[in-house]
């Protein structure tokens, strides 16, 4: 699947965001940031088809944190 | 053994919940959130799927906002201890456990202000006008019970929550006693924060605790490893994570989870008025003993729970309640780890028995402890 990793830092978030993606038609997955992407150790992040803008737009009006 | 301490952690587990247990630590036991591999992110899920559910339960903000916690205790010493600054002003009931008893009488020595407000029993609005009279400019939180776990007797949580809401004070209620029993609303009750002990009106098992936090707790009193963000030397801001450091208690977590169906399943409303008419039973056969002493007002729905206590006069609460064991009855005696209720009943000496059933408790099991009582020496 071609798409864009949006952080979330916790699984939780991870997992709020992966749902409410899906319910939105778009294909979406929690991967794991294997490296320290930002400075700040491990974490969790949603991997999806949607493009940058319309999943940190869904994330922001369903309460999903992200980095 | 007829058991009717309920109120200290329901003796009897559905086979539901048993189930559930037993299934996590044979097909579930993985770290949840604590490695990208398949298994901890399962386990993560499942997690997220019981925060789902507590928070729909509750009518919580989100499922992000609940919190696990090894016991109702912790969840309350969380908050309490997690939201004052130094010279904020705290009101607690007359009533309240030690729970917060104890936590607010260590934060007066670091500076804080504590004030009790009277309970007034049977009477809701005298008792919101006990804290009304206590409200200061800098009254930051006010803490209530939702039930008492010594009388039953159920407090004014709406009442109270709106005129929090309107003064801007956090309102924080202990609902260690009533949640599984009766509806708890957050949202309709203004309720910021709830802690919750499921192992008791929700039939989880022992080692679990809940705190719902709506709003946020600037000051964690547990750190350490959260399964993200681990490069940092402070918790992430995100919650439940920022509350949640160490293990999580997985097989405790699902038996919430199973504990909420089977309320679901029976109906809330149908077992609690089942208990109801056990206490009715009893404090009726109660009265009818001339030498016992009844502390808690006539039991009446959703004025009270399914708690009730006694005493029989010119005996210690203790010696009755080992008269009982030994004939085969659990009662509990001494202060349930409620001075402050006992300071207001006025039984800090002798204590009270406390009888508390479950739905799986029965008419003869009531009709046992009558007729022990009516025939003690």
């Amino acid at each position: 699947m071609k798409g864009v990793f949006i952080p979330t830092g916790t699984v939780t978030y991870a997992i709020k965001g992966r749902n409410v993606l899906r319910e939105n038609g778009y294909n979406a997955e929690i991967r794991r940031i294997t490296g320290d992407l930002q400075g700040v150790g491990c974490g969790y992040g949603v991997f999806t088809n949607a493009d940058l803008e319309t999943a940190k737009r869904i994330f922001r009006l369903n309460g999903v944190k992200y980095k | 053994m007829i058991y009717l301490d309920n109120a200290a952690t329901t003796g009897k587990k559905p086979p539901e919940v048993i189930s559930a247990v037993n299934r996590t630590l044979n097909e579930l036991s993985y770290n949840p959130g604590r490695g990208g591999h398949s298994p901890s992110v399962k386990a993560a899920e499942a997690v997220y799927s019981v925060r789902k559910k507590v928070a729909s339960f509750f009518a919580a903000k989100g499922a992000e906002r609940v919190i696990f916690t090894p016991s109702c205790t912790y969840s309350l010493n969380f908050v309490v201890k997690g939201i004052m600054h130094r010279g904020d002003h705290i009101i607690i009931s007359s009533m309240e456990h030690n729970a917060v008893y104890r936590p607010v009488e260590t934060l007066r020595k670091m500076g804080a202000e504590v004030d009790i407000a009277e309970v007034i029993f049977g009477d809701s609005e005298a008792t919101v006008r006990s804290f009304k009279r206590l409200i200061k400019k800098n009254t930051r939180a006010i803490v209530l019970m939702h039930g008492s776990n010594v009388t039953g007797e159920i407090f004014p949580i709406e009442a109270l929550g709106e005129v929090c809401n309107e003064k801007g004070i956090l309102f924080v209620v202990d609902g260690a006693q009533s949640a599984g029993l009766i509806p708890i609303d957050m949202k309709k009750m203004h309720i910021d924060y709830l802690a919750v002990a499921p192992h008791k009106g929700m039939y989880a098992p022992m080692g679990t605790g809940i705190l719902i936090a709506n709003k946020d707790i600037p000051f964690p009193i547990i750190e350490g490893g959260t399964g993200s963000q681990s490069a940092l030397p402070y918790l992430p801001e995100e919650y439940p994570e920022r509350m949640e450091s160490g293990t999580l208690n997985l097989p405790g977590i699902m038996g919430i989870s199973a504990g909420i169906d089977f309320i679901s399943k029976k109906g809330m409303d149908r077992m609690y008025r089942a208990e109801m008419g056990l206490v009715d039973r009893l404090y009726s056969g109660l009265k009818k003993i001339p030498n016992v002493q009844i502390y808690s007002e006539q039991p009446h729905l959703y004025k009270s729970l399914p708690v009730l206590s006694f005493n029989v006069k010119g005996k210690d609460s203790s010696r009755v309640a080992e008269y009982l064991n030994n004939k085969g009855i659990a009662v509990r005696a001494g202060l349930h780890c409620a001075a402050l209720a006992h300071k207001r009943l006025g039984t800090v000496t002798s204590g009270t028995v406390r009888v508390s059933p479950s739905v799986f408790n029965t008419v003869a099991d009531i009709d046992a402890l009558l007729s022990a009582v009516k025939f003690m020496k």
